[in-house]
């Protein structure tokens, strides 16, 4: 029998069996579908945005999607100007409570949104009464057609603390205020939630962006009836972005609130990064809307095979591992310098680290036009890894340290 | 990926691929590695420069891609269809050491046919100067160097025996291979860069070439190809034995050959020519179609692509046999005799060193045979040439710059080389153009 590791987390005191969940969005959008992404694996579900529509009457755009495409790669990252629930709040909440009434052992987190003090209020009592595990408010959606709601909430600190004063007060659940990073420092927004009671953060929310433009009709895309606009930007282009944010969430001693991490999460490596840099707990949209449910599975699986392989007993020994090592580039050692090694074994003589070096670094690799081997002239290189990145074969150019003492470094002077 | 032949086309007389797509395109140049000083593009004869065209297409700069293609090789759209790129630029991909090549001749033809669709600028006449080049015989060789006489200004004038000009593009490779269109495209590039083709015009004897000289040609490039096929003489005397030229052509003209319908037919031969005729038999119609080689199947000059299409042709080998005589009514052969042969020393693939297996014996009924054991240069060439140096079967002598002995006629292509590719033979065309050039100083 596979062995299996111990992926279970405590996140607000809440047990999660694995920290893989669906973020708030069109993959948790009623409770057929939630179902078969518990029955897939998920550990939680952070169930689509639930707004009242007494106050503001939800209609989707059409078309709402447009991608961010690289040579023939697709979907490298997604734009939507998706909002929140357009279903009626008594079936969002009927749906609620039959998911825990199935799924007694699965998280079920309530993602929130108001436009009032009462509606925030009603809606937090609503998704405890429906046996939510979890309060996750809203501060952060990009698009939201309505013009006091959204980011323009998540960009305003003194909102942000007090609508999360009001659902703290209205209900006894745990509560994440969801960042947006749509701000140039996210922290004291995150600081604001945490004097409003909010018990942890998630981050990142989509990223403003415009990722195509029609060039026969000058329209950018989605094209929404001849408009379009900068709406949420989301998928594996945003996760380094999503990685800074986390870790910077992380670093802060004022905040230190427990992290779920949202932005480009397909795999059990990106799942394991997240970790590194800090975070408890994992939320997945835009990996499910391109690959469905299933891929859960190879997270689970191999981030398990991970601990095992490496003796880890819980989640709790590597997180913000990673974080813990990143510092203010002010700090860096700047006597330890590197140089490239082509192993020319497993050069297939492209000559795009030449090309890469001539014209974008030192000029510090040689190409023998007969062999078609490239190598590293030692006096000039700088260490960049320019070739290292450009190369095609994984594994074949590398680096080593030179003594800045002895040896001629072209980097140092 | 290279698209995969479709027979349903072969038997349409249409190309046997499909273009590549704007998806395909753009899915097959971005797995390009972009190499430097890159080995696909030093692999072309004719110096099309395959790095350049499938970096343009990477950037998406698709009519720029078309340019390249025409301006170093003005039959770089021909040459998409039936370069043995497998031989030459794919077969020194970089990438090869990781995957498969890149599918050049694919991205070539995309690109030649984009330029097409989307409306790329015509060619343009070159300012002329006033020295008249002869070039005799409008084949690979002949346009290839024309193209290049002409953007140096030179005023070129292509002698051409038939009616239309292309040589073996236009009447022995098959439809399926290169569509007729692919051919006009390039041939009209020729003409919009000032090149005059004069057809149905034979120079075919000393005085047509002295009176070349007289009329102010100050050069002459003789491109007349191997025009001649071999027959065998077993075969002389009877009406249903041809040869691949003349089958070939009847096909290619006539979009089929009823005739062949529900016929047997043997090809004699074992190289892609043979395989060709065996494949245009079948695409007609014909019953049974034998393939009669001296060479054992794993021995056959041809590609294993092509052997591969003839197989799910059912075309039927008869390799490594030997034809020992036949039966006949009138002038009109019906049975074909033959034996399995092994050679007495190996890798010599010649009749003196095949020995007959006894026991072996077949017969063939057929109603056609059709000979595609190589071809010669074309009797013209023996009564133009009472100076000109030649070897073997009638092949021009030439130095490394093309030039005949005698100053001022040089040649190239497959009268010079024996006979080769077309990609070559454009190359050759090219390289003597330059060295025209410098002749005329």
């Amino acid at each position: 029998m596979t062995k299996k590791a111990d992926l279970s987390i405590n996140f607000c005191g809440v047990k999660f069996e694995n920290p893989f969940c669906l973020s708030s969005s069109p993959v948790g959008n009623h409770a057929e579908m939630c179902s078969r992404a518990y029955d897939a694996g998920w550990g939680g579900i952070v169930y689509k945005t639930l707004g009242l529509e007494k106050s503001f009457k939800v209609v989707m755009p059409s078309p709402r999607l447009s991608v961010y495409n690289y040579g023939n790669k697709k979907f490298v990252g997604l734009q939507n100007a998706e909002q929140i629930t357009d279903r009626p709040i008594k079936d969002n909440i009927r749906d609620i409570a039959l998911l825990k009434k199935n799924y007694p052992n699965k998280i079920l987190i309530s993602s929130i949104m108001g436009y009032t003090d009462e509606d925030w209020s009603e809606l937090a009592k609503m998704s405890e009464d429906a046996g939510a595990d979890i309060l996750e408010l809203n501060f952060s959606c990009p698009q939201m057609a309505h013009k006091s709601a959204g980011h323009r909430v998540g960009q305003d600190f003194h909102a942000v603390a007090a609508f999360t004063e009001v659902v703290k007060k209205s209900s006894k659940l745990p509560v994440i205020a969801k960042m947006t990073p749509n701000i140039t420092d996210m922290i004291p927004v995150a600081i604001a939630a945490k004097e409003g009671g909010a018990d942890a953060i998630s981050a990142i929310n989509t990223i403003k962006a415009i990722t195509d433009i029609d060039i026969n009709n000058f329209t950018p895309l989605p094209n929404i009836h001849g408009h379009s606009a900068a709406t949420g930007f989301s998928g594996p282009s945003v996760k380094p972005v999503a990685m800074r944010f986390v870790s910077d969430l992380y670093n802060s001693k004022d905040l230190n609130l427990p992290i779920s991490a949202i932005g480009g999460i397909e795999t059990w490596i990106d799942a394991l990064h997240f970790l590194l840099l800090g975070a408890t707990n994992l939320q997945v949209t835009t990996g499910i809307l391109r690959y469905g449910y299933r891929i859960v599975e190879d997270m689970i699986e191999g981030l398990s095979d991970f601990m095992i392989e490496r003796n880890i007993k819980s989640l709790n020994e590597i997180i913000g591992k990673a974080t813990e090592k990143i510092v203010d580039p002010s700090e860096f050692t700047t006597r330890y310098q590197v140089i490239s090694v082509i192993d020319e074994e497993k050069c297939i003589g492209c000559g795009q680290c030449y090309i890469s070096c001539q014209d974008g670094a030192n000029q510090a690799i040689k190409f023998d036009p007969k062999t078609r081997k490239a190598s590293v002239d030692e006096e000039r290189c700088v260490g960049c890894l320019l070739c290292k990145h450009v190369c095609p074969v994984w594994d074949c150019i590398s680096y080593k340290e030179v003594d800045t003492k002895n040896a001629k470094h072209a980097a140092i002077f | 990926m290279k698209k995969n032949i479709n027979i349903g086309k072969i038997k349409q007389f249409k190309s046997m691929r499909e273009s590549l797509s704007l998806q395909d395109a753009i899915r097959e140049a971005n797995r390009c590695l972009l190499c430097y000083d890159a080995p696909c593009s030093k692999a072309c004869p004719a110096g099309t420069d395959p790095a350049k065209f499938i970096r343009q297409i990477k950037f998406y700069n698709f009519k720029g891609a078309a340019r390249t293609i025409r301006n170093n090789n003005i039959l770089g759209g021909v040459c998409a269809h039936i370069c043995p790129v497998e031989k030459l630029c794919e077969q020194k991909c970089s990438i090869l050491a990781l995957e498969n090549p890149i599918d050049i001749s694919g991205l070539q033809r995309f690109a030649s046919e984009y330029g097409e669709k989307f409306g790329i600028e015509p060619l343009v006449k070159h300012k002329s100067n006033d020295n008249k080049i002869a070039v005799i015989g409008a084949g690979p060789a002949g346009i290839g160097c024309a193209s290049v006489l002409a953007k140096k200004g030179y005023q070129v004038t292509i002698f051409e025996k038939e009616n239309a000009g292309g040589g073996v593009l236009r009447w022995n490779i098959p439809e399926f291979r290169l569509p007729k269109v692919a051919l006009e495209r390039d041939f009209n590039n020729l003409l919009d860069i000032g090149v005059t083709v004069k057809y149905n015009t034979n120079i075919d004897s000393e005085d047509a070439i002295q009176s070349l000289m007289k009329n102010g040609y100050k050069a002459i490039f003789i491109a007349t190809g191997l025009s001649e096929a071999f027959r065998m003489d077993l075969f002389y005397n009877f009406s249903n034995a041809i040869d691949y030229i003349s089958f070939l052509r009847t096909i290619k003209i006539k979009n089929g050959n009823e005739a062949l319908v529900n016929k047997n037919v043997a090809i004699i031969g074992g190289g892609s020519v043979a395989i060709d005729s065996a494949v245009s038999a079948k695409a007609c119609g014909a019953k049974k179609v034998y393939l009669i080689s001296l060479e054992h199947l794993g021995e056959l000059p041809a590609d294993q692509e092509e052997i591969d299409l003839a197989r799910k042709m059912n075309i039927i080998f008869k390799s490594g046999s030997q034809i020992t005589g036949l039966v006949s009514d009138k002038n009109q052969i019906t049975q074909i005799k033959g034996k399995e042969i092994e050679w007495m020393e190996p890798e010599k693939f010649i009749p003196e060193n095949a020995r007959q297996i006894k026991g072996t014996e077949f017969n063939l009924n057929v109603d056609l045979v059709v000979q595609a054991i190589g071809t010669k240069p074309g009797k013209e060439i023996l009564k133009f040439s009472t100076g000109l140096k030649t070897f073997g079967k009638g092949i021009l002598v030439v130095n490394e710059n093309f030039e005949t002995n005698i100053p001022g006629i040089f040649a190239g292509g497959d009268i010079s080389n024996g006979g080769s590719t077309v990609v070559q033979a454009v190359g050759e065309g090219k390289k003597a153009a330059e060295n025209i050039h410098i002749f005329l100083g």
